[in-house]
């Protein structure tokens, strides 16, 4: 948006620190829109199919008769994994949390944990 | 440079190049206020979508005791941003997706009719994002909203005009259990005379969400279209649910369905603010 580091950039930055996160995104679930990215924008994915792929996963296991809203979806290929959370917010439409992972330098079950937790926090 | 541009993505793009900070008023229906700084998209106000301030308030983010003493210590709007943040009444990276969402959508509420003529300003106060946003970037978001809708539904301008209202009994499979939070506040909210603009206006939440949301919740026949049958969407009254029964079967559990119902109804005549040519037509990005 911009050459100024804002308070988002800043939170989507550090990110980058965990070990093998190469590009992560916060897009905007409904709308599709990227509010900031930071790393590898292709890696992290596109806002509107981000956003477009998380509604579809969540109105199948809905219809499917899952019960609570969609928390994360994994996408693992035989190089990456492909992470969408969603972030906890105190009002407003719901954001995602995009991150594409190195497979080969990631334990996929701490990475989870870990962007897991920093996600609800990219917003403080 | 400003009158010669021929059209407003122009217009932005050739004042970003000078880093202009002020005000570009926009007329016509819904028209605007763009707000600039250094050349970039901080604030637009439109009465066709809620502003970032709407936003905030509507949702109950910052209450309003909050707001008001918060704008009583901080009057330049300007500046209003940081001290929010300052007393913790908000998180600045919240706000700056607030602020920045709200831009794109009045962007895109101001592109759903032709633009009339636009003059120039001093720069006004106005709560912006921080930075901005390119308005390049505006544009190209902007078309492809356009398109998106297009695609979905058919004209934008068309859908600004619809009136959903329930489907009797609606609810997948007997139980709106599953539905998003958001798809159950838009559920408690169509009557069949509110537009998308109103509904957002009454959520808070920006009208371009509220029409994919309408668009995917019709798909699921949780809301029907009250307008798309008749000859050009244009009812000179508004059309009432069907029956009672519409209402009372209305899949809304929750304890306060009487509270959107009783409200006043916004007071505007039925296609009121919308121009009379099909504004679907527009040319892509051409707000």
């Amino acid at each position: 948006m911009g050459e100024m580091t804002t308070a988002l950039q800043a939170s989507l930055d550090r990110l980058l620190d965990s070990p093998g996160v190469t590009g992560v995104a916060l897009v905007d679930a409904v709308t599709g829109l990227t509010y900031a990215t930071a790393g590898d924008i292709a890696e992290a994915g596109d806002g509107p199919e981000v956003s477009e792929f998380a509604t579809l996963i969540a109105e199948r296991l809905g219809a499917a008769g899952a019960d609570g809203e969609l928390e994360s979806v994994v996408t693992t290929t035989t190089k990456r994994h492909h992470v969408l959370f969603s972030v906890a917010r105190p009002g407003g439409d719901p954001l995602i949390l995009a991150a594409g992972l190195d497979r080969d330098r990631v334990n996929m079950a701490l990475a989870l944990r870990s962007l897991g937790d920093r996600a609800s926090e990219v917003l403080a | 440079m400003a009158p010669t541009a021929r059209n407003v993505p122009a217009l932005l793009q050739g004042l970003r190049a000078e880093g202009f900070s002020g005000t570009v008023r926009v007329s016509g229906l819904p028209g605007g206020a763009i707000h600039l700084r250094n050349g970039l998209v901080g604030a637009i106000e439109t009465p066709g979508a809620p502003t970032a301030t709407s936003a905030l308030l509507t949702s109950g983010r910052i209450g309003d005791e909050d707001w008001l003493a918060a704008c009583a210590a901080e009057p330049d709007a300007d500046r209003l941003a940081g001290h929010l943040v300052a007393e913790g009444l908000i998180g600045a990276a919240e706000l700056e997706v607030v602020c920045t969402a709200a831009v794109f959508d009045a962007a895109f509420a101001m592109a759903l009719s032709p633009p009339g003529s636009w003059e120039l300003s001093d720069r006004e106060p106005a709560l912006v994002a921080e930075p901005g946003v390119e308005p390049r970037q505006l544009t190209e978001e902007t078309s492809r909203r356009m398109t998106l809708l297009s695609r979905l539904w058919g004209p934008p301008g068309e859908l600004t005009r619809v009136r959903p209202a329930p489907v009797a009994g609606a609810g997948p499979r007997g139980s709106d259990g599953w539905l998003a939070r958001r798809h159950r506040d838009v559920l408690d909210s169509v009557n069949g005379r509110r537009t998308p603009r109103d509904i957002a206006f009454a959520l808070g939440r920006g009208l371009y969400a509220v029409m994919l949301d309408l668009i995917r919740m019709e798909a699921l026949h949780l809301v029907q279209w009250e307008t798309r049958t008749t000859a050009d969407g244009r009812p000179s009254t508004a059309p009432r649910v069907p029956q009672a029964g519409a209402t009372t079967a209305a899949p809304a559990p929750t304890p306060v369905p009487a509270a959107p119902d009783a409200a006043p109804l916004p007071k505007r005549r039925p296609g009121g603010v919308s121009p009379a040519q099909d504004v679907g037509q527009q040319k892509k990005g051409g707000w």
